[in-house]
């Protein structure tokens, strides 16, 4: 038999609870980096094309440049990972 | 590239001119140039980017004439380049900027009709970088009066200003009255154009408002080193930070203490309080008189000066594209500067003051 608490609801109703929380929290922390890695990378991304179109020399910099943002998207990863594992 | 969605477009387009602008020729190399001979300075300006308008030219002309025509022809191809990848707004401002181009190209080729010279030489000087392009140019030198030339710019956005001031021409005898309409006129409608609510039109405004700055200053110390102090309002442009009526002023002020007094208080860009000291320091009349001399560049300088600050303060804006125009034209500048000066023999201290680096 499930062990009531004070708000009526059982053990494993909570626990399926907290379980849809962990994921909820785990979405919102790749979805809200993974805009700040966009909303990063589309200016240099612009630049990025921009500074090629005039020297093609630039492309493997720019590159790297305009990735270093996707750092932010894989920190909200990490988070949401540990907070599913 | 005509549709705009956030800022992405200008952040390309100015990032690529910022990279054109720092392929322009550096001081270093203008300085070696100064120490070359004309043969050497054409083959360093056949191996750079003006390869292609020489290799196209050198069939119909030569030596220096080639080099002028190919400077000219590389700095309207450079425009219409810039043009070709600006985003709606900015394309507009730029190309109501680059419309000055078509009223000298005009003038160029009324004067040079009254004074007979032949076709080939007038084409040399025109930079087709306007609304009126090269073909339409051409057509015009072709035609053999004023009076048809006037005639087939009918469709032309000043040709009521030309109309009507052709018509004073022989009563003034020169075209400098119909110069100065046609530039006021021009300057009323880009600050129109400016203030319409488009997008940026601030920024734009405040060009505007510097470049007429330049041009009051630059034509008030000319009449001014001419010794002249009869009224020139019609000389000055109305938009500028100074009023036509304060200019006018300052001109008739006699003594020379007084009328650099007044200028400084006149003074709302901080940018030209340095070269105002610097000429209200001139010890002597004639040390006065060669600052005055010198002072058309020193203007130009600090107008590109402000410019790169601006475009500095406003990244994404419509102050890069104006600074790399700007930076662009005074290449040629220098340039022709230095291929005429070599050719006529000057030294070379004479041909370095007339540079703008």
């Amino acid at each position: 038999m499930a062990v009531e608490n004070l708000t009526g609801l059982s053990v494993e109703m909570i626990e399926a609870s907290q379980m849809g929380m962990t994921a909820l929290a785990a979405a919102i922390a790749v979805g809200s980096t993974g805009i700040a890695s966009a909303f990063a990378e589309y200016g240099i991304g612009s630049a990025a094309v921009g500074a090629t179109a005039e020297n093609k020399d630039v492309f493997g910099l720019v590159l790297l440049l305009t990735v270093i943002p996707e750092t932010i998207v894989i920190f909200g990863l990490v988070v949401a990972l540990l907070m599913l594992f | 590239m005509t549709a705009t969605f956030g800022p992405s477009p200008y952040i390309y387009v100015c990032t690529r001119l910022r990279v054109r602008k720092k392929k322009l020729i550096l001081r270093e190399e203008y300085m070696r140039m100064l120490h070359m001979g004309l043969p050497e300075i054409t083959r360093l300006i056949q191996e750079t980017e003006y390869k292609r308008e020489i290799d196209e030219l050198s069939t119909s002309f030569s030596g220096i004439n080639l080099l002028e025509l190919a400077l000219s022809w590389n700095l309207a191809k450079s425009y219409q380049n810039v043009l070709k990848i600006l985003p709606a707004g900015l394309k507009e401002m730029t190309s109501s900027y680059l419309r000055r181009w078509d009223i000298q190209n005009v003038l160029t080729i009324l004067r040079g009709k009254e004074q007979k010279l032949k076709p080939g030489r007038i084409k040399e000087v025109l930079i087709p970088a306007g609304e009126l392009d090269r073909t339409f140019l051409d057509r015009l030198i072709a035609m053999d009066s004023n009076d048809e030339i006037v005639e087939a710019l009918k469709g032309w956005r000043l040709f009521r200003t030309l109309e009507s001031e052709y018509q004073k021409v022989p009563e003034v005898g020169s075209f400098a009255q119909m110069e100065n309409v046609l530039y006021r006129q021009f300057y009323a409608e880009i600050i129109r154009d400016a203030e319409s609510g488009i997008k940026g039109g601030k920024e734009f405004l405040d060009f505007i408002q510097l470049d007429i700055d330049i041009r009051n200053l630059q034509n008030l110390l000319r009449i001014r080193l001419q010794g002249e102090r009869a009224e020139i309002s019609d000389y000055m442009i109305p938009g500028g930070s100074f009023t036509v009526e304060e200019l006018s002023g300052l001109n008739k002020i006699e003594e020379r203490g007084e009328f650099y007094e007044r200028l400084e208080k006149s003074l709302k860009n901080r940018a030209f309080i340095g070269f105002v000291e610097r000429l209200k320091s001139s010890e002597t009349k004639a040390e006065e008189e060669r600052r005055l001399e010198e002072s058309q560049v020193a203007l130009t300088r600090i107008q590109l000066a402000q410019m790169e600050r601006m475009s500095k303060m406003h990244p994404f804006s419509i102050w890069p594209i104006l600074a790399y125009l700007e930076l662009k034209k005074f290449e040629i500048y220098n340039l022709r500067a230095i291929t005429r000066g070599k050719e006529a023999n000057l030294p070379m201290e004479r041909i370095r003051n007339y540079l703008v680096i």
